[in-house]
């Protein structure tokens, strides 16, 4: 097997432990010693360690109990590392050395370190020689000790002596130590290291004092001098300096380790967590949050539309997020609305105001309010204790005829709270509602009424000028995302609809009556993904929609578009699974289905936006590469992202290049020609003098079947190549930050944790955040090496992004995950954070 | 005769005296004659002997996955509708795993050919019974014989109002070339059984069987007649052959009502990108 796959068995959620020595994979699963695919906390299953066991407390013998399962193969990369690693193995076969010599000179410092490093590796000099400062300070401190309470003089001579060789060992000890702090930390300044620094350089400088004293005035040993003290003073408290010396080494070593990720089950998170109950972010002292709740089917919709449309005329930044039933009528949902002077893209769980429209939604509401949250509701609705400021909001409603006005009501009374200016409001609700000005006298009639409650509301936010806010574009995701697709040129749709996908299959054929797009409503998502096909063969821009459930149809579909190098686009709007799952809600748990599903292997690009403007370059960048590398590109949001709205800025479609990858055939022309880069010219029928032969068998350059196997190796090697040539074209994380404790998330938690970073306005934090998650490059990886820390913060429960990252050797340190149906909040993410940091180095 | 659309070097994978081997002269035949043009013709195909048919016609093929013919076909003539577009495959592929493509592909009324290689058995994976083996088919599978109702196509077709149905047995292959022929000319979903023999793994329904079983619908069937067809579709032993239904008044409507009048070829469809930008500034 492969490098690659045998890290596939690291013996963690069930599946076998491997390990590779000298090319030989042995299973380790029935170890005692290898538990979980964790060896004594230094290594882990699923790794060549043929390197590693040259420091190792034992020899090859050990591998003579475990059962042979295959041979590692050599791949390229393992060669270099060898090559990299073994300067001292010259005397290894010719092939070897040759590769070595013909190996061009690095630039010297970098050749230098990892030079160092494996000679480190080989003779591990800090941990040999610190080993004598540590025990024989103790020691001298010990029989100090005994010399204090019987002074003879045997004593004083072991005491003098260890300490002396523990000193000049202490400082030989010190060399090596900085040595390794360089190579293998990259002068990492956690806490561990600073205080071995501190520690022991002070320890060194007094043992050279106590030396000192020693033979300029040996008889203060014995004497309460000022000299003498400060000798046993010394002595002890250096015995005390190389226990902590010892510890911190012991926790450098193994300190991260000892806490296996895999171990950790998912914590219930429990956003009603007691100690979040007064949780606020400096962000949220800069905004407001009004959460309104009611039954599915009364309007809250309109209500949020009207009011944020109200809210940006009178010149703020705005954020909404619904969160839903799965029922068209009844239930309890909620529209969370914030505002704020500053840009705002998250949003928050404990509320300013909340309004609540039936008593369902009074008790749904009840874990988002805070000690000092004004909670409205109507007259009617009992007053069980908690601090509710009633209206007579179904009374006024009634006034005019219908209970529906309620929601003009209540538009009136925010913008009373706020102590805004009415003429804003009654513009957006004529607007919206044409014929009927009930609503404005409703709104008006609230806005007095609400002037009464003004004084238990003080928090006054100031608005932005409302020039620069009239110039931003209020949408959600799924509608960025439809233009992405169009500036891609998406000129074919064919879906079923599925929820939260349907908001762009909706938009896309109400689009269809402005563009030339084909639009079809297909039998089922099998269909769906072969239409796509089809169409793509034919020379159209095909995409499809869905969620979890429809992609899983899809597998067949995409090993299709694999084998016969068909491109196609995959709108996959997640939602909680499995199966059924939470229709209406959100969750990032298909990434695994995403990357894997589809028989046999094939190249493919998995792309995940993070806020409104990459929906719109990523939907068009899905279009680019699923032509260019004429495979499947899956486009992933999430019921959280699609229908949050939030506020963007100009686009300029005209710069978003319209690139084309169609050739047009001569007679010879041969679809699956070999080439370089594994890139066949794509031809499409009725365009050139050739035929377009795609089949889903195993094909020749021309595209006929066969079964000859030189053909199929040379087949699969040019898929492959494909995959080499993503690879250079991969799209690198985006990091905010210079710290050394990474934030990591993908997809639509990029404002959520950027909100949080920005609100707790500590250094040490960085985000990291990937839009692009599959595949990922090794280059672009390695940036993340150099942090301390690193959290991954996944909306689902198997963290499957970071396992991808384990995969490339990545180590994750703490995983935040949430399997609840609701995208994180920035007061809860930001103390879970805050408890997550508690925990590291 | 047959020569332009014959693809050289192919090694045909059927038994001998397989009835594919008149399908695929049939077909060869039938485009030369019509003059259809080979490069702006497609044969799409899924999985099955019958399914190989297009690997031995030169002309653009797309081989996809099992049942799968019709919903790519449908989309593939959507890109492009200057294109001919062929889905075959036989009756496991088109009436078993392909059995919801096949219904709603008829509501649809794309214009296709729909050619379905019917013998009554899976020939490729050995001898199973297929959705149209008759009741008492004994199998490896099957071993007390099928009980199950055998699938009609053409009672199906009809039901879903298509405009084209009709069954041949490649037995007679004039006979054949005719309605083929015809299906051609039909402007919307065009469906053509054909019966053939499976000389490995069918010892029941035979050539001779086949003949013996079936008759010509003659001139003067009145093929507009719905209620007659729907009565014909219901016969078995014997099954009438020819056209039992076509309706002249389509006009590929479905192509017509998602692209409009006169369709582009979808590859070059360009936006109108100020016309986004617009519709963008206004949110």
């Amino acid at each position: 097997m492969t490098l690659n796959e045998l890290k596939q068995y690291n013996g963690t959620n069930g599946t076998k432990a491997y390990i590779a020595y000298k090319g030989v994979v042995y299973d380790v699963t029935q170890s005692d010693f290898w538990q979980n695919g964790d060896h004594e906390g230094i290594h882990t299953a699923g790794e060549d360690l043929t390197e590693a066991l040259a420091h190792a407390p034992h020899g090859e013998e050990v591998f003579k109990r475990f059962p042979v399962v295959g041979k590692l193969e050599e791949n390229e990369a393992s060669v270099n590392t060898k090559k990299e690693l073994n300067n001292k193995k010259q005397s290894q076969n010719n092939n070897n050395q040759q590769k070595f010599q013909d190996k061009p000179k690095k630039d010297t410092p970098k050749s230098l370190k990892i030079q160092i490093k494996s000679l480190y590796k080989q003779y591990h000099l800090h941990s040999m020689t610190v080993h004598f400062p540590i025990a024989l300070h103790l020691f001298a401190a010990v029989i100090n000790v005994l010399f204090l309470l019987n002074p003879k003089e045997s004593y004083e001579v072991i005491v003098f002596y260890s300490l002396f060789i523990a000193t000049i060992m202490g400082g030989v000890a010190m060399v090596p130590g900085i040595l390794s702090w360089w190579v293998n930390y990259d002068f990492s300044t956690a806490k561990a290291f600073v205080v071995k620094l501190i520690v022991s350089v002070i320890t060194f400088i007094l043992g050279v004092i106590a030396i000192n004293i020693y033979y300029a005035n040996p008889a203060s040993i014995y004497e309460y001098s000022f000299d003498g003290i400060v000798y046993h003073f010394i002595v002890l408290i250096t015995g005390v300096n190389v226990i902590i010396l010892g510890y911190y080494g012991g926790k450098i070593t193994w300190g991260n380790r000892t806490k296996r990720v895999a171990d950790d089950s998912l914590e219930a998170v429990n956003i009603i967590k007691e100690k979040y109950e007064d949780s606020t972010l400096g962000s949220m002292e800069n905004s407001i949050s009004i959460l309104i709740g009611g039954a599915a089917g009364t309007g809250i919709n309109t209500l949020e539309k009207i009011l944020i449309e109200a809210l940006k005329k009178s010149g703020y930044y705005v954020f909404s997020t619904k969160e839903f039933m799965s029922r068209v009528r009844g239930g309890s949902n909620t529209a969370l609305i914030r505002i704020s002077n500053t840009p705002i893209y998250a949003p928050c769980w404990k509320v300013d105001i909340s309004i609540a429209m039936d008593k369902l939604a009074l008790e749904h509401m009840h874990n988002r309010w805070r000690k000092d949250t004004i909670v409205l509701a109507d007259e009617s609705l009992s007053n069980n204790g908690e601090n509710i400021t009633t209206l007579p909001i179904e009374e006024s409603a009634k006034k005019f005829g219908n209970i529906q006005y309620a929601n003009s009501y209540i538009m009136g009374v925010v913008f009373s709270l706020l102590q805004l200016d009415n003429k804003n409001l009654l513009e957006s609700i004529s607007t919206h509602f044409k014929t009927d000005d009930d609503n404005i006298k409703v709104a008006e009639l609230a806005f007095k009424d609400g002037k009464k409650l003004q004084k238990l509301f003080s928090k006054k936010i100031s608005s932005e000028d409302s020039e620069t806010i009239n110039k931003l574009h209020l949408m959600n995701g799924t509608t960025a995302s439809g233009f992405g697709f169009l500036v891609g040129g998406c000129n074919m749709v064919t879906s079923y609809p599925m929820s939260p996908s349907t908001g762009v299959l909706n938009f896309m054929a109400s689009m269809s009556k402005q563009f030339d797009i084909a639009l079809e409503q297909s039998e089922d998502e099998i269909a769906s993904l072969h239409m796509v096909l089809g169409g793509w063969y034919g020379g159209a821009r095909a995409m499809t929609t869905t969620s979890g459930g429809g992609f899983a149809l899809m597998g067949e579909g995409l090993s299709l578009s694999g084998m016969t190098e068909t491109p196609a686009v995959i709108y996959l709007a997640q939602r909680p699974g499995p199966a059924t799952g939470l229709p209406t809600r959100s969750e990032q748990g298909d990434l695994n289905m995403a990357i894997y599903s589809g028989h046999g292997p094939f190249p493919r690009v998995v792309l995940a936006p993070g806020n409104l403007q990459e929906c719109i370059e990523y939907g068009y960048l899905a279009f680019e590469l699923a032509d260019k590398y004429q495979i499947p590109v899956v486009f992933l949001s999430d019921q959280y992202l699609a229908d949050s709205i939030s506020m963007i800025e100009d686009i300029d479609f005209s710069s978003y290049e319209q690139k084309r990858y169609i050739t047009k055939t001569s007679k010879e022309y041969q679809r699956y020609e070999n080439t370089d880069d594994g890139i066949s010219p794509r031809g499409i029928p009725d365009f050139g003098e050739g035929l377009i032969c795609s089949v889903g068998d195993e094909h020749d350059q021309r595209g006929q079947i066969t079964e000859d196997y030189a053909i199929r190796e040379q087949m699969v090697a040019k898929r492959a190549r494909k995959n080499d040539e993503i690879l250079k074209n991969t799209i690198a994380p985006e990091i905010r930050g210079e710290g050394k404790i990474a934030i990591v998330g993908w997809g639509s938690t990029k404002e959520i944790i950027k909100e949080v970073l920005d609100s707790l306005d500590n250094d040490d934090l960085v985000q990291v955040h990937f839009a692009w998650v599959y595949p990922l490059a090794q280059e672009q990886l390695q940036v993340l090496k150099k942090y301390d820390f690193i959290v991954v913060v996944e909306n689902n429960a198997d963290g499957a992004f970071a396992n991808q990252l384990k995969l490339h050797d990545i180590q994750v340190d703490k995983q935040i995950l949430q399997s609840n149906g609701f995208n994180f909040f920035v007061d809860q993410l930001s103390e879970m954070i805050k408890d997550t940091l508690k925990e590291q180095l | 005769m047959s020569q332009l659309f014959a693809r050289e070097n192919v090694d045909i994978a059927w038994c001998s005296g397989c009835g594919n081997f008149g399908i695929l002269k049939l077909i060869k035949e039938v485009l030369e004659e019509l003059s259809v043009e080979k490069k702006n013709t497609v044969i799409v195909s899924g999985i099955g002997q019958a399914a190989k048919t297009p690997y031995y016609i030169d002309t653009n093929i797309f081989g996809v996955l099992h049942g799968r013919a019709l919903p790519v076909a449908t989309a593939l003539k959507l890109s492009n509708t200057n294109l001919t577009v062929i889905a075959e495959g036989g009756d496991g592929d088109m009436y078993g795993e392909g059995g919801n493509h096949l219904i709603h592909t008829i509501r649809r009324d794309v214009n296709i050919v729909h050619i379905v290689h019917n013998n009554m058995v899976y020939g490729l994976t050995k001898g199973q019974a297929s959705p149209t083996s008759q009741k008492g088919f004994v199998t490896g599978v099957q071993v007390n014989g099928v009980v199950n109702e055998p699938f009609n196509p053409l009672a199906v077709a009809l039901s879903l109002q298509a405009g084209f149905v009709s069954r041949v047995n490649i037995g007679d292959i004039s006979h054949a070339k005719e309605v083929l022929k015809k299906a051609f000319s039909h402007k919307g979903y065009a469906l053509i059984d054909i019966l053939q023999p499976c000389v490995t793994f069918n010892k029941t329904n035979t050539y001779s069987w086949f003949k013996e079983n079936s008759y010509k619908l003659d001139v003067s069937y009145d093929s507009s007649d719905f209620d007659l067809a729907l009565k014909k579709a219901f016969e078995f032993i014997p099954m009438p052959l020819g056209v039992l239904y076509q309706d002249t008044s389509r006009d590929n409507h479905f192509q017509k009502h998602i692209l409009g009048e006169n369709p582009k070829a979808l590859y070059s469809v360009q936006h109108d990108i100020q016309k986004l930008q617009d519709l963008f500034n206004g949110y």
